[in-house]
């Protein structure tokens, strides 16, 4: 039954500013502050720009200049796909003779998904692979960049005001060279800014540029409008030559109407992202810098430090009756792990879901450790751990099975929630071990740490 | 064994000559093949509720269905149902795994991998359908149309796709050197031997 290992099955709950239940494979842990994040409680942060049809890792500046797309590669205007560059060939008389004709290369753009070419809105083959193709002109461009530039001006000069009270207010403590210095670069001044700021820090001039007054003209109201054409009612519509508002909006500067106008635009970068705990600033996960790997220098995702529960089969549930339901439990370190399972009691604030009351064992479960060798090795002895037969349904290597008795209180057609809470012992190998005078003491302190797990066990039988 | 209603002559592949038809390939019924056309192994072309006629010029790639089957609403055998014949004209590509019932396709249409064509469709000329498209109603798509995309969108293009003239040249070179091939037949139904 592969819908109950659906990672919605099982999930955690992340005790941050906002409490977020999610599965655990998208859940991270900080080892440093001993708790699991969630991606609404870390703050993320752009790594590098890339662009994902060519790969090619891009700087931040230059990302910035070229609007965040890619200098080689184009998008389909008409179903977003990439563009390829086809080539043909075309009889063109020769620079020396023009009489003689010789075949030369001609490039166009075409989309492998729908079969749109250069060539439909009339633009001509060029002659060079890569580079030859221009994105239209926006008429308005001029005009605004010009209020760019106004805006950005204002947006400095309010800033220095700001500055100039600031320091009004903090005597004489800081001198003048502080307050640029520190100013909106660093990231604690960024999140004391208030929102109104924010919005106009990246406008923000280079220091040393000349203050020119630059004077904008306020633009002008039309009295008259451009009439609809005459034929507006009467002319049937060409359904096809209508573009749809998706292939219409992805071209805000000319919004066509009409598919023949509709040109292809350079693809849009791609991010990777890093992400930092808020509390103790440290990075919980770091990308590889280079665009074609997948591997990450950091990364602290809490499949890896915390069990995981996973359902592995559901009887027929009634109401008010007693089943057993069989889950297991993964232990994802290599050290033995010590598992206790408590029930949520009545009252519990973080038991908002449950339908169901459930008995969990109350013995401790030892998980053994991850073994990475332990399927090569024939001659290991399986460790002897005593079970409980009624407890324990399997043990194999890291993970081990165990029933559990749910009731479901609700009838109807409601899920069965059923919420319990699993303590663990968890040893930080992170933090830095003490120096110990006497040689030996080598072990690390176990802390222990619980979490509050919720399974959906799906609808009661009928 | 049983002539009850047999008496229509016995039916069988009429492939024209400079037509590879592949051995592997299943063809029943009456079916007429055109010059330079390939049809791959494991192509199928079923003629059961009455001909086929495949014009010149055509791809037929593996899996490749194109049947001429009755109309899901008549049992066979109940009424005396009239042959209708199935016309596929020339430069035509059915891709790998494309079902086609469509009655009347026209030349240079392209049908891309696992498409479906009702019975009632009518292709014209330069019509691409895409990849895994589905399209069941009964119309006549106009020329050049593309039809694409998970809902079956379509578009117009400006242009037929190219003839597959290239790829239909190394084929019939180098199918022979690995295939058995059909033999050609002459118009005319030659007496089944059993």
């Amino acid at each position: 039954m592969a819908s109950l290992l659906q990672p919605d099955r099982v999930i955690y709950l992340v005790r941050g500013e906002k409490k977020t239940r999610s599965p655990l494979s998208q859940l991270y842990f900080c080892r440093y502050c001993s708790e699991l994040r969630s991606l609404e409680c870390v703050s993320h942060e752009v790594d590098s720009h890339y662009c994902p049809s060519c790969l090619e890792n891009m700087p931040s500046a230059e990302a910035k200049l070229k609007k965040n797309r890619c200098a080689n590669c184009f998008d389909c205007p008409c179903c977003m796909h990439t563009l390829s560059t086809r080539a043909t060939n075309i009889p063109a008389p020769m620079p020396d003779d023009p009489t003689k004709t010789t075949m030369k290369k001609a490039y166009y753009l075409a989309c492998g998904f729908c079969r749109w070419t250069s060539r439909d809105v009339g633009m001509a083959d060029k002659s060079v692979a890569s580079g030859g193709w221009q994105e239209p002109e926006n008429p308005h461009t001029q005009r605004i960049n010009k209020l760019i530039e106004y805006y950005q001006q204002l947006a400095q000069r309010e800033r220095q005001e700001r500055d100039r009270k600031k320091m009004a207010r903090r005597r004489q403590c800081m001198p003048m060279a502080f307050s640029e210095k520190y100013g909106l670069g660093t990231r604690l001044q960024r999140q004391r800014a208030g929102a109104p700021l924010s919005s106009l820090a990246g406008l923000t001039l280079k220091e040393g540029e000349d203050q020119k007054e630059i004077n904008i003209e306020p633009a002008q109201a039309l009295d008259e409008v451009e009439p609809l054409p005459e034929d507006c009612y009467t002319r049937p519509i060409n359904l096809p030559e209508v573009t749809t508002l998706r292939q219409r909006l992805l071209q805000p500067d000319f919004q066509p109407s009409g598919a023949s106008q509709l040109h292809p635009k350079h693809k849009h970068l791609l991010m990777k992202r890093s992400l930092r705990c808020r509390k103790c600033e440290h990075n919980l996960s770091k990308p590889e810098f280079n665009p074609t790997s997948i591997k990450f220098k950091i990364q602290l995702v809490a499949v890896s430090y915390i069990p995981e529960v996973r359902i592995m089969s559901i009887p027929n549930l009634r109401y008010m009756k007693e089943s057993q339901v069989l889950l297991t439990l993964t232990n994802p370190v290599e050290n033995l792990t010590h598992v206790t399972l408590v029930a949520c009691e009545e009252g519990d604030p973080e038991d908002v879901n449950s339908t169901a009351k459930v008995m969990v064992p109350t013995k401790e479960l030892v998980l053994a450790g991850k073994d990475a060798a332990a399927d090569y090795d024939e001659l290991a002895e399986p460790q002897d751990f005593q079970d409980d037969p009624d407890v324990v349904a399997f043990r194999k290597s890291n993970k081990i099975g165990f029933f559990i008795k749910v009731v479901p209180q609700k009838e109807g057609d409601t899920d069965v929630l059923v919420s319990f809470k699993i303590r663990h012992d968890f040893r930080n190998l992170a933090a830095p071990i003490r120096p110990n005078e006497e040689a030996g003491d080598a072990t690390t302190e176990a802390i222990w740490l619980t979490h509050h797990v919720e399974l959906c066990l799906g609808p009661l039988a009928p | 064994m049983t002539d009850l209603n047999k008496q229509i002559p016995p039916k069988s592949a009429k492939i024209a000559t400079g037509a590879v038809v592949c051995v592997e390939s299943e063809i029943r019924g009456d079916v007429s093949i055109g010059a330079r056309t390939v049809v791959h192994p494991k192509a199928r072309i079923i003629a059961e509720a009455g001909p086929i006629i495949i014009g010149e010029g055509n791809l037929i790639e593996e899996q490749a269905l194109i049947i001429n089957s009755y109309p899901e609403n008549i049992m066979p055998d109940t009424e005396e149902v009239e042959p209708v014949t199935m016309t596929i004209g020339t430069n035509n590509v059915f891709e790998v795994g494309c079902v086609s019932r469509a009655l009347n396709i026209g030349d240079n249409n392209v049908i891309e991998s696992k498409a479906d064509l009702g019975r009632n469709v009518s292709l014209t000329s330069g019509s691409i359908i895409g990849a895994g498209c589905h399209v069941n109603t009964s119309e006549v798509i106009a020329e050049n149309t593309v039809v694409y995309g998970a809902g079956g969108k379509r578009r117009v293009q400006s242009e037929k796709p190219q003839p597959q003239t290239l790829q239909l040249d190394f084929l019939m070179k180098i199918l022979p050197n690995y295939h058995h091939l059909k033999k050609a037949v002459k118009g005319g139904t030659t007496p089944v031997r059993n």
